[in-house]
């Protein structure tokens, strides 16, 4: 193999080209044929080359140490079930020129358009069936033909505004569409943070190379969407399958990056025509739904009715031009393998033009000239349904590669061919280009596609300059599907002259007003509320059992009477301190995680982390604490991890209508929590040390210390656990800081009045301040509770509806 | 014929519904050379918060319906005047499948009568290779008498059972039980014309009941009735079958649906927001009408 001449580096003697062999045959990225470096890698492996390997495995490791910061994943469904894992990024990013960039742009800005015109014909007028360039029996028999929006105009004029195309280079050199996406393209927000991770790596040759910015893309497209809804006068949401879906992370991801609201089915209703989102603040109109989920599942009364994440009378709201898809229902069909074989003809009939970037040769075998083609080149061609709409090297249990099949099942395919051609397309077999990825120390080539995306502006498409590249762990070409083992690198669109600069935030000169956050969905302001209470709930429980362990590590008898009435009162709760880190705890902090997850658009990547981080602890700890001692340090950092979730929400969360919502769950269960252990702890009959427990329990031994000159007696502990309006651990202080904040909650439906969550607190409030120690009986703290548990019913009945 | 018909559909939910939306499909169209609706009504109680009439892709008449407060049932009231008048079959022209397929490529268009919208499977009545095989057996030198013999053999070979399958059967299991009603009768049919590559679509509607000699009409107890459609070439078009009865589409059969199967015309489908489940009760009365002379 002939290698190129390279500079040797000194101090080490090796070059990153040395172990490179292209497949005979087969185009690659990096190296021509004679295997010298294309111009534009060329001082992209030179300053690979000059960092060494040490320092090259640094720079990766920081890279993927990003990833793992953020919380990047992706899941995959695999025997084991739905799982998240994390985000396998190749490194080397895929080099292409800016010129050979701009001809791929000009094909898949032509594409889209074309695109376009075609599904607006095919719900349309039908002129490309009546001619007989379409064939009426393969539309009709899609399942992504969508009959109940067969003849609406979309109510932005336009059915599609996002399009991501799936290219390959063939052994000609030529770039290839292998896949067209037009249903609800998914990577985008991937391809952001491959950037990101990526220029961790490699900020100095990045900054030094002309490589394209991709913000100003997303900005372009927010700018669009918000453009839209700004006719129509309603909302921008992002409107996500939830958080089970294999890309939730980038859907919240987008959302968090874009500043738009993400949303699921049951956020969304229909009234009077329109598509509301419920909020805290009553119902919103939503004009503009970007769409992460597939059409059929949008709405349950005209679409599938078994689909369980849609919106009823969605549908008739976009019939009747009420909401912008993004995009439009249906334009799913376009993704269709079949589709393929009659883009040629339906360019020259739309725009008289011809294809400027090819598609995969295909053939649909409903027609008796192409059928015979493709029987008769069997070998040099893939077989698969026609009416997929999965890419074919991702689609290996329908798929079928003609020259592997053995003689019964050539035999049987060709029946099948013959019986039912319709059914079938043949695509020539394509061999991918590879690209360089970095192995123990060198560079070797992989199979490569790239996913290339384009956004709708009101000047035209525009191209995202870069984009997504999908590498072949082996040199099989099949399994660069990221289900299946495949990574994902960056793709830096160079130029030879400085590009310039783009980024989300305003620039200098950008004059800016500050506007608050948009209305809280319900959903995510019932989440925040839980999120709170689960959290409060595990610090109170953790409280607990640490006095208990305490205890039980210095007691003689594991009997004595406080242990076993601290059994007794756990018990019901679902905890059992016989194991040291009860099921129950690991339970309320697992559905701590739960809520949040439901929610993650909300959050930073620190709390994100913060709460997993806390979540894995005990899940460890649940394998190796024993009773004890060893459970008493084992609550403690519970406890500490808790404070520091705890305090980097109170301390980075943004004080408005979510944080309330947090807080107020929060201090809920806390005042719930401290009025049901006094009424245990407090009672006549309660056993020696229990007054005692109860302030170390809610954390004032040292304030009772110094507050009372007197032995912690029923009376002092309720003083400072109920009454003590500056005791952040009191009763008092939790129904004050509630006012407070229920004061401050969107008004629903009562001008001018107070809310009955309003009326009850201050009530409640007024209450027990003014209350005397001797007045909060066993019973009083126990219809406390129950009253402050009443409370969340009124807010779930006003805001969370 | 002349009919009166009256529906009545009843729901009485478990758990009180907090809200819901739907959609019902009752009310008889208008169709050329087939009926004529002379007046028809459709009422609920309760009172809808809202409610909007359109027609869907295949011409149906869809009444959506929503409701924000609480109740805890639907009752839903039709009734119509309809005037049946069916052609007569004529001479049997159609051609065979060979032919028809052919005929059936020629036919360019998408509008929501051609024939390419009942070829593919669908949710009730997919192509199963055990009922194409049964089919196969009718299959004669023309489309009409393939159908015709098709639509006798169920009638012969399927013993009507009310308590065999749900509305949610599909066709494949009905023709395993070799039980069911109308509506199994006419997915198995369905799924057979389709498995052998003729186009074929489901019809809801009334039938009119001949009460037992000297016995009067019991009021009530009709019920809604399925058959099928076929497409049987260019010349012949659409004919309808009712496999439940042995027998063509008469004047006692009065359609209010057109679709690929059950699911495109069911009565109503909804989304309710309740915990509990609910009871349904459906009451039909088709009623022939005398017009006396005046």
């Amino acid at each position: 193999m002939a290698k190129g001449n390279h500079k040797k580096i000194r101090g080490w003697p090796h070059n990153l080209l040395e172990h490179y062999q292209p497949i005979d045959g087969v185009v690659d990225e990096m190296v021509d044929a004679s295997g010298n470096p294309r111009p534009v890698w060329k001082e992209f492996i030179e300053a690979l080359e000059e960092l060494g390997p040490e320092k090259l495995a640094q720079r990766f490791a920081r890279a993927d140490q990003y990833l793992r910061d953020a919380g990047v994943y992706y899941r995959v469904y695999d025997k084991a079930g739905a799982n998240e894992r994390e985000w396998p990024l190749a490194h080397v990013p895929l080099l292409i020129e800016e010129q050979e960039w701009a001809a791929i742009s000009a094909g898949l800005v032509q594409r889209a358009e074309l695109f376009e015109e075609t599904i607006a014909d095919i719900y349309g007028p039908n002129r490309l069936v009546e001619k007989g360039i379409l064939p009426a029996g393969l539309i009709a028999a899609s399942p992504e033909y969508l009959r109940p929006v067969v003849g609406t105009r979309p109510a932005s004029g336009h059915f599609l505004h996002f399009c991501a195309f799936e290219l390959g280079r063939g052994p000609d050199g030529r770039w290839w569409v292998l896949g067209d996406r037009t249903q609800a393209p998914s990577g985008a927000g991937f391809a952001l943070e491959n950037r990101v991770a990526t220029t961790r790596a490699l900020s100095d040759i990045y900054g030094e190379m002309h490589v394209h910015r991709l913000a100003g893309f997303f900005r372009r497209f927010r700018d669009a969407l918000n453009g839209m809804a700004k006719i129509s006068g309603g909302r921008v949401a992002i409107l996500t399958p939830g958080p089970l879906n294999e890309t939730y992370y980038e859907h919240a991801y987008i959302a968090r990056y874009l500043g738009i609201m993400l949303l699921e089915g049951e956020d969304l209703t229909v009234s009077g025509g329109r598509l509301m989102v419920r909020t805290v603040s009553g119902l919103m109109p939503v004009s503009v739904l970007w769409r992460r989920l597939d059409a059929a599942f949008a709405d349950p009364l005209e679409l599938r009715p078994d689909s369980q994440i849609g919106t009823p009378g969605l549908v008739e709201a976009i019939r009747r031009g009420a909401v912008s898809a993004v995009n439009a229902l249906g334009s799913g069909l376009m993704e269709t393998r079949a589709m393929f074989a009659f883009l040629p003809k339906i360019s020259r009939e739309l725009r008289n033009e011809e294809l400027l970037l090819p598609s995969v040769a295909t053939w649909w075998c409903g027609r008796d000239t192409e059928r015979d083609h493709v029987l008769a080149n069997l070998d040099r061609m893939v077989i698969g349904p026609a009416l997929s709409t999965r890419l074919a090297f991702e689609d290996d249990d329908c798929t079928r590669l003609g020259s592997a099949l053995v003689a019964g099942e050539r035999a049987e395919l060709i029946a099948l061919i013959e019986q039912n051609g319709g059914d079938f397309v043949g695509q020539e077999a394509v061999t991918l280009s590879t690209t360089p990825v970095y192995v123990g120390g060198w560079l070797e080539p992989r199979p490569a596609a790239l996913r290339v995306y384009l956004a709708r502006t009101p000047e035209g498409w525009t191209v995202m300059p870069g984009g997504f590249a999908r590498v072949g762990f082996s040199l099989d070409p099949t399994a660069i599907a990221m289900q299946r083992g495949g990574q994902a690198a960056d793709v830096w669109v160079v130029s030879d002259r400085p590009v310039e600069r783009e980024t989300l935030l305003p620039q200098e000169h950008d004059s800016f007003t500050r506007t608050l956050p948009g209305s809280l969905p319900s959903r995510a302001a019932e989440n925040l509320t839980w999120l709170g209470r689960y959290i409060e709930r595990s610090e109170d429980t953790v409280r607990i059992l640490r006095a208990y362990h305490v205890r039980l590590a210095e007691a003689s008898d594991p009997d004595m009477p406080l242990l076993a009435d601290i059994r007794d009162y756990l018990e019901p709760f679902g905890i059992d301190v016989e194991t040291a880190i009860p099921p129950g705890l690991i339970g309320t902090l697992d559905s701590a995680v739960y809520s949040a997850g439901q929610i993650r658009d909300r959050f930073s990547p620190d709390g994100w982390l913060a709460l997993k981080d806390l979540s894995k602890t005990i899940h460890q700890f649940a394998t190796t604490v024993a009773p004890g001692d060893d459970a008493t340090r084992a609550m403690t950092v519970i406890l500490r991890k808790l404070a520091g979730f705890s305090g980097l929400l109170h301390e980075n969360m943004y004080r408005f209508t979510g944080w309330r919502f947090l807080e107020i769950g929060r201090r809920l269960e806390r005042g719930i929590q401290i009025a049901r252990t006094l009424v245990r702890l407090t009672r006549t009959a309660a056993p020696d040390g229990a007054l005692d427990m109860m302030l170390e329990i809610g954390d004032s031994v040292m304030t009772h210390r110094r507050q009372y000159p007197v032995q912690a007696g029923r009376r002092t502990v309720i003083d400072l656990l109920v009454l003590d309006p500056l005791n952040p651990r009191s009763i008092l202080f939790q129904l004050e800081r509630l006012k407070a904040e229920i004061a401050l909650l969107p008004s629903v439906g009562s001008e001018g009045h107070m809310s009955p969550a309003a009326k009850e607190i201050l009530q409640l409030n007024t209450a027990i301040a003014i209350k005397e120690p001797s007045d909060m009986t066993a019973k009083a703290l126990d219809d406390l509770a129950t009253e402050i548990g009443g409370l969340y019913n009124s807010l779930a009945k006003a805001y969370f509806g | 014929m002349l009919y009166d018909i009256r529906l009545n559909l009843r729901y009485d939910y478990d758990a009180a519904a907090g809200g819901g939306r739907h959609q019902v499909r009752v009310l008889p169209p208008t169709i050329s050379g087939v009926q004529r609706v002379i007046a028809a009504s459709l009422s609920f109680a309760p009172t809808p918060s809202e409610r909007s009439d359109f027609s869907d892709f295949f011409g149906n008449n869809v009444t959506s319906i929503a409701f924000r407060d609480v109740h805890d049932a639907l009752d839903i009231r039709m009734s119509a005047r309809v005037a049946v008048s069916r052609p007569e079959p004529g001479l049997d022209v159609s051609p065979d499948i060979r032919r028809l397929r052919e005929e059936l490529d020629a036919v360019r268009s998408l509008s929501p009568d051609t024939p390419h919208h009942f070829l593919a499977a669908s949710d009730h009545a997919g192509i199963d290779a055990d009922i194409t095989g049964y089919a196969r057996s009718s299959a004669g030198n023309s489309a009409v008498s393939t159908a015709m013999d098709l639509c006798n053999r169920i009638y012969r070979d399927f013993t009507y059972d009310g308590e065999a399958t749900t509305v949610q059967t599909r066709a494949s299991d009905a023709f395993d039980l070799k039980r069911g009603v109308c509506q199994d009768f006419s997915h198995i049919m369905i799924a057979g014309l389709r498995g052998m590559g003729i186009p074929a679509g489901y019809v809801s509607g009334f039938l009119r009941t001949i009460p037992p000699r000297g016995k009067p009409r019991l009021e009530g107890a009709d019920a809604m009735h399925a058959w099928v459609k076929v497409w049987c070439g260019r010349d012949t078009g659409w004919q309808e079958f009712d496999p439940t009865n042995g027998m063509r589409a008469s004047n006692d059969h009065i359609t209010v649906g057109h679709g690929r199967d059950y699911s495109d015309v069911a009565p109503i489908v909804g989304i309710l927001k309740t915990t509990g489940g609910q009871v349904g009760e459906q009451a039909v009365d088709v009623i022939p009408v005398v017009l006396e002379k005046a």
